[in-house]
């Protein structure tokens, strides 16, 4: 037990067939969000949220895919399984004020139901928008990465879905591995746009890396991702000083407004 | 047997089915969820008429993924900016009583009563305002449940209580004779010290979030939201009647922190403006024009106060005034939060523009493992589209005849 578990999300191998949206809501048994179109694309789930913890994102693109030609022209289509990425440096860990957010055993992040009392902190705090709280439930929901199936050494819904092997689980240091030979293949192939969202600390220093990263083609911004996302509490220390200097301020203001409005002539 | 399912008939019936009933069991994570409806229809969109990967509504040339927010939007109701202000005032009436109390003289005694009356209803209803806010109102205790110094939030909900403990011990003991009497002006002083971070912790906690706009802000909004907090005690406890020597302290308190509030306002702005879409919503939109009311009502209350004359109805005006302007202000700040949280551009430019984690780790490459630059090059735009391909309308340089 105990070592550190991840998802590498290899985005080239994606078909977009969603089987991983399917083998989430089936596993989980999470409810439906309704039956709506975007009108935008084949993406009609749009975001991840309370009772959607995978998401294919659909990216269309003017331009070909490196080293392909295709009868389409200068076309590609991108697509992404999105889903947690159980930061190192998790924004809505650190931001629950209850406590009900813990890391796992198995490096992951999760939300207990039976502690979450609905704050919303979470929500805000998450520089990847992925947290939400359904609002007739009122508990902030999130990927489990299957913590009720790692357990018992087995793999999480969504990578056991899919087909083409684009969502892959297993142990971090083996999926970094993997992932890097897969870059240098792609690399060799002539595809060079190819590399590693978030795969540790030195990728994205503001998180200290993502134990659910991603192998992309692009701009992060195309698949909605932040380009260098940072976890608030990096930033809450220069908040507190402004605090601690305002408070200077205010026993300065009150005792000088006593001081001398104590005798004076008004 | 009434409690049989239909699955528990059929299983029973071996007719070579062999439905597991295990399967119909709603054990599953995601099934503790309560659900009532599913979740609202999403707004459609309108047709698009350029590549959406490759623009956004605000600017173009810089990609979004259909525009759509990176984002969720901060999930606070209106009690919480209410909290914001009722907090505020608490914390400030609670430093300001202390200080009547050690400093003032005996006619001061009965402002200092009123001080830790206010500084201890304040602390009721800012406690009754969170607790309306929660998603499961119940489970209020939790927020004692941990104590965790990277959450403002938890920071808060501890001072906070911890504030309302004391701030009553001091109102209820501080008269009484004996060691009674001592230890509720200890507690006194006790409230003072937790009305210090009461009335600075809420910009905190709006900053330590990933909204591009509250983010931004974290060094000037507490120094914003704690001379507001000043201003407003000052103002409330000028709207109760009082005496000719208590208007000469009040007078100080509350224009001391009436000038430090515009002053501290235009900072918030100032730091806002740095990456355009990140200010944008303290200038445009509903959360514009909100900030805008506030900004002139806290002006108007001002000058109104510093203008010569002791009428009272202008006193009463001029702290009004300054009342709706604070008031207003956290409204603003919220608001302004939610619009900058959906604009997937705010998060994307001022990361780009070296705000986001570049920040604090001085790293120069975005997670792409590329120079950190705005606004980016647009791919493919060296060769011009040719004409008759189907998506050629999609194109933001025109295809060539």
């Amino acid at each position: 037990m105990g070592s550190r578990k991840g998802f590498f999300t290899d985005t080239t191998l994606c078909i977009g067939c969603k089987a991983c949206e399917v083998a989430c809501k089936q596993w989980n048994q999470l409810p439906d969000d309704g039956f709506h179109f975007t009108g935008m694309s084949y993406d009609h789930t749009a975001h991840l949220g309370a009772s959607t913890w995978r998401h294919v994102a659909f990216v269309e693109r003017p331009v070909p895919l490196q080293g392909q030609t295709s009868g389409a022209g200068d076309f590609s289509w991108l697509m992404m399984s999105d889903v947690c990425k159980h930061c190192q440096r998790a924004g809505c860990l650190e931001a629950c004020p209850t406590g009900a957010i813990v890391r796992t055993e198995f490096d992951t992040v999760y939300v207990q139901p039976d502690v979450c009392n609905g704050c919303g902190y979470c929500v805000s705090a998450c520089p990847f928008g992925v947290i939400d709280r359904r609002e007739d439930d009122g508990r902030a929901w999130k990927c489990t990465l299957c913590y009720d199936r790692i357990g018992d050494d087995q793999t999480p819904a969504c990578a056991k879905a899919c087909p083409t092997a684009s969502i892959q689980y297993g142990d971090l240091d083996e999926l970094h591995a993997r992932a890097e030979s897969r870059v240098r293949d792609l690399h060799q192939r002539g595809m060079t746009d190819a590399y590693l969202y978030g795969k540790d600390a030195q990728a994205q220093p503001g998180t200290g890396g993502l134990n659910a990263f991603f192998l992309l083609l692009d701009r992060p911004e195309v698949y909605n991702l932040p380009p260098d996302p940072v976890v608030p509490t990096k930033k809450a220390l220069r908040s507190w000083a402004s605090v601690a200097m305002g408070a200077v301020g205010m026993v300065a203001v009150a005792l000088g407004a006593v001081a001398f409005g104590r005798e004076g002539r008004g | 047997m009434s409690d049989d399912t239909l699955l528990d008939r059929l299983q029973r019936k071996a007719d070579g089915r062999n439905i597991d009933p295990r399967a119909g069991i709603l054990e599953g994570e995601g099934a503790q969820q309560r659900v009532k409806d599913p979740e609202p229809a999403r707004q459609g969109m309108g047709v698009l008429t350029t590549v959406p990967s490759r623009s956004g509504p605000d600017s173009a040339g810089a990609p979004s993924y259909y525009g759509l927010p990176v984002l969720k939007e901060p999930l606070w109701i209106w009690t919480v900016p209410a909290y914001f202000y009722v907090g505020g005032v608490a914390g400030a009436a609670s430093v300001l009583g202390v200080a009547l109390e050690h400093l003032g003289v005996r006619r001061l005694e009965r402002l200092a009563e009123r001080c830790h009356a206010v500084a201890t209803a304040g602390d009721m209803v800012s406690a009754g305002l969170l607790i309306h806010d929660l998603g499961r109102p119940s489970r209020f205790l939790n927020m004692l449940r941990v104590f965790r110094p990277t959450s403002p939030m938890s920071m808060g909900s501890w001072v906070l209580a911890g504030s309302g403990a004391v701030n009553t011990a001091a109102f209820v003991l501080r008269r009484m004779p004996g060691a009674l009497g001592v230890m509720g002006r200890a507690a006194g002083w006790m409230g003072a010290v937790l009305g210090l971070p009461l009335a600075g912790y809420t910009a905190v906690l709006v900053s330590n979030t990933a909204v591009p706009l509250w983010q931004q802000v974290g060094r000037t909004l507490p120094l914003f939201f704690m001379a507001s907090a000043t201003a407003s005690a000052g103002s409330l406890l000028s709207l109760f009647p009082h005496t000719d020597a208590e208007e000469r302290v009040l007078r100080r308190f509350r224009i001391a922190g009436k000038v430090a509030e515009a002053f501290t306002r235009e900072a918030v702005e100032l730091e806002a403006r740095q990456v355009a879409e990140v200010g944008k919503p303290l200038r445009t939109g509903a959360s514009g024009a909100l900030w805008a009311l506030s900004r002139t009502c806290s002006l108007a209350g001002l000058v109104m106060d510093v203008l010569p004359g002791r009428a009272r109805w202008k006193q009463v005006t001029a702290d009004a005034l300054t009342t709706v302007g604070a008031v207003t202000a956290r409204y603003a700040v919220i608001q302004a939060g939610k619009a900058s949280a959906r604009n997937p551009q705010a998060t994307f430019q001022g990361q780009r523009q070296g705000l986001g984690a570049a920040q604090v780790e001085g790293n120069t490459e975005a997670s792409d493992g590329k120079p950190l630059s705005f606004p980016l090059p647009v791919l493919g735009q060296g060769s011009a589209p040719r004409a008759g391909m189907p998506y050629a309308r999609f194109m933001a340089t025109r295809p060539e005849p």
